[in-house]
């Protein structure tokens, strides 16, 4: 190799040295997301409290990790179905546990297994009562939030009311609706309906005022006649504010459905936390309060960021 | 630029029009103006004198008092398919690319989608902005954004063309620029043109007749016959004698229209509102 060659590779090599220098100090200084510190150090901070209490009072996150392992395969404290349907008790030392499963490689016994729990029908009553509440609450609040913004005698009418109801805690109607419908689902539904359907109400509302003048006059210039303009000015341009009203309207009504749960439920996620608490189960208190919160992140990263990001790319200047 | 085919104008009458705010601010009181097919008319005047306004009614979108505007000899509404308006801001949809945007017109019209396409990319092509079809309006810059609203009136063939400060956000050099391009489609293409402008050189260069309107209640102050020769040439036409006697005289006009008894603040400030909102 000549001379310079060897001092071009010698360059090259320095180059690429300096890149990955330089690539580490930028995800040291600012181009790494600290994201992903905000979990573990929760964890850490949970850890250590936890430390001075008895596991009974204050139980560790891997202590609920348990917790949620039982709940989520076994369907009583000591019993076991097996696949001909006949139970069996075992005692609660000799359960499986998620270490078992994973080393003697029965992953397909655990499968079986899930579901089997008392978890699911919790989780799956809360569900269900989200999408019956808020489903209700988005077919109601685009209408009447359409409404509101276009007419504006309408609009006159309803903001009183919606400020009425969202000065009122959701929660309060509870007991109300227990009495007129007893425990379980119409409770539910109703409750979580009222407490989403009044923002979402105001946000569409305020959305559709804020829709510019310019825009609506550009359309009808070249043509657009009414339901032109409502289908291809309004619809999309109202796509930013649609969505800030289903985020709201979706943590309104989760937030009430847990509430609610406590008070005119035999099942669901808050029903479990309540419950729980009562025994003096924190193990399962603290389990149903993650999963409340791990549904909620769910739905954020599954339904809503992805419409967010339809429209991000068209709103930004 | 590409070849576009003649579309022609359309004649223009206002007659003893008159026109308030609701709030009972005056505009117009007996405006009348005349308009030939294919004419090219500026209109001009200080800010918060009504030319908006003025276009407003023309386009249709307020009710005039009493009397007419008629285009062709039917009134106006903004929906009229003989009807193209260019806005201050381009006023592009932000959800839709480039050629959504331009083909938008002929989509109300239930124009097929390949068909529409075809001619959104022609008229695209005319104002120069062929390859960015897929842009969406915020990757435009001021001066592309402001051909590619230019292009979505035209797809519609309008045989009037109304112009709200189309430039007035441009800087001057890009101005000077678009205002030729402005002047070789309307020579290809005929229509007739109403462009309201608060720039005296831009009124001079482009038309054939400029009006300046006078300060509320009113109408026409002055009307300005320009006999510059055309085709007109940036260098040649601002640098003859002609255009600087035009702009003496022009100056000379506005100056008086802002000594007449001026509106005070707020009656400005609701007639920009008004203007915004109507």
């Amino acid at each position: 190799m000549s001379a310079p060659a060897v001092a071009m590779e010698q360059d090259k090599k320095l180059d690429s040295d300096k890149e990955k220098i330089t690539g580490w100090v930028n995800v040291i200084r600012n181009k790494a997301s600290w994201s992903w510190v905000s979990l573990p150090s929760l964890f850490l901070v949970w850890m250590l409290v936890a430390i001075p209490f008895e596991s009974y009072i204050l139980p560790q996150p891997w202590e609920v990790a348990d917790e949620a392992w039982n709940e989520m395969m076994f369907p009583t404290v000591s019993e076991v179905m097996d696949d001909d349907g006949e139970i069996t008790i075992i005692p609660e030392s000799e359960r499986p546990s998620f270490w078992k499963f994973i080393s003697k490689g029965e992953a397909n016994n655990a499968l079986k297994h899930l579901f089997r729990g008392e978890l699911w029908p919790h989780v799956g009553w809360s569900l269900l009562e989200e999408v019956g509440g808020f489903g209700a609450a988005i077919i109601f609040s685009v209408l009447f939030g359409f409404m509101a913004g276009f007419f504006k005698g309408f609009r006159e009418y309803i903001v009183p009311l919606n400020g009425l109801f969202m000065a009122i805690p959701p929660i309060a109607w509870a007991p109300l609706m227990v009495i007129i419908f007893g425990l379980g689902y119409t409770t539910i539904v109703i409750v979580i309906f009222i407490s989403a359907v009044n923002p979402m109400i105001l946000t569409i509302m305020e959305g559709v005022l804020q829709i510019q003048g310019q825009e609506v006059r550009a359309a009808r210039v070249l043509g657009a006649r009414k339901w032109q303009l409502f289908l291809y000015v309004y619809l999309p341009a109202s796509l930013p504010f649609v969505t800030a009203a289903l985020r709201i309207g979706f943590s309104q009504a989760w937030r009430a459905l847990v509430a609610a749960e406590m008070i005119g439920a035999s099942v669901g996620l808050g029903y479990m936390v309540q419950t729980a608490g009562e025994v003096g189960n924190s193990r399962l208190v603290l389990l149903g309060i993650a999963m409340i919160g791990l549904f909620s992140y769910l739905f954020e990263r599954t339904l809503f960021r992805p419409i967010e990001k339809r429209y991000e790319v068209w709103r930004l200047e | 630029m590409a070849e576009g085919n003649h579309i022609g104008g359309d004649n223009l009458a206002i007659e003893e029009l008159n026109f308030a705010y609701d709030n009972n601010l005056e505009i117009f009181q007996n405006l009348n103006i005349d308009v030939k097919p294919g004419e090219f008319l500026a209109v001009l005047g200080p800010s918060g004198c009504g030319k908006t306004t003025f276009l407003n009614l023309l386009a249709g979108f307020y009710q005039p008092d009493s009397g007419t505007s008629q285009l062709r000899g039917k009134s106006i509404t903004p929906e009229d398919p003989h009807l193209g308006y260019i806005f201050q801001a381009a006023n592009l949809f932000p959800w839709l690319n480039t050629i959504e945007n331009v083909e938008f017109g002929l989509r109300m019209t239930g124009m097929d989608s390949k068909k529409r396409r075809e001619v959104a990319l022609k008229n695209l092509e005319m104002v120069g902005l062929k390859g960015f079809e897929e842009f969406l309006p915020n990757k435009l810059s001021g001066g592309m954004r402001q051909r590619a609203s230019i292009a979505r009136a035209l797809c519609l063939e309008p045989r009037l063309l109304l112009m709200d400060e189309p430039f007035s956000a441009l800087d001057e050099i890009l101005r000077d620029k678009m205002n030729d391009e402005l002047l070789q489609l309307w020579d290809q293409l005929g229509q007739t043109i109403i462009f309201i402008t608060h720039s005296i050189e831009e009124a001079i260069y482009l038309s054939d007749r400029i009006l300046v309107l006078a300060r509320p209640p009113g109408g026409i102050y002055k009307e300005v016959i320009n006999e510059l020769p055309r085709p007109r040439d940036l260098r040649e036409t601002k640098s003859s004698e002609l255009f600087w006697e035009y702009k003496k005289e022009l100056n000379n006009l506005i100056q008086e229209v802002q000594a007449q008894a001026p509106l005070d603040e707020s009656e400005i400030a609701e007639l920009e509102l008004g203007a915004k909102n109507g």
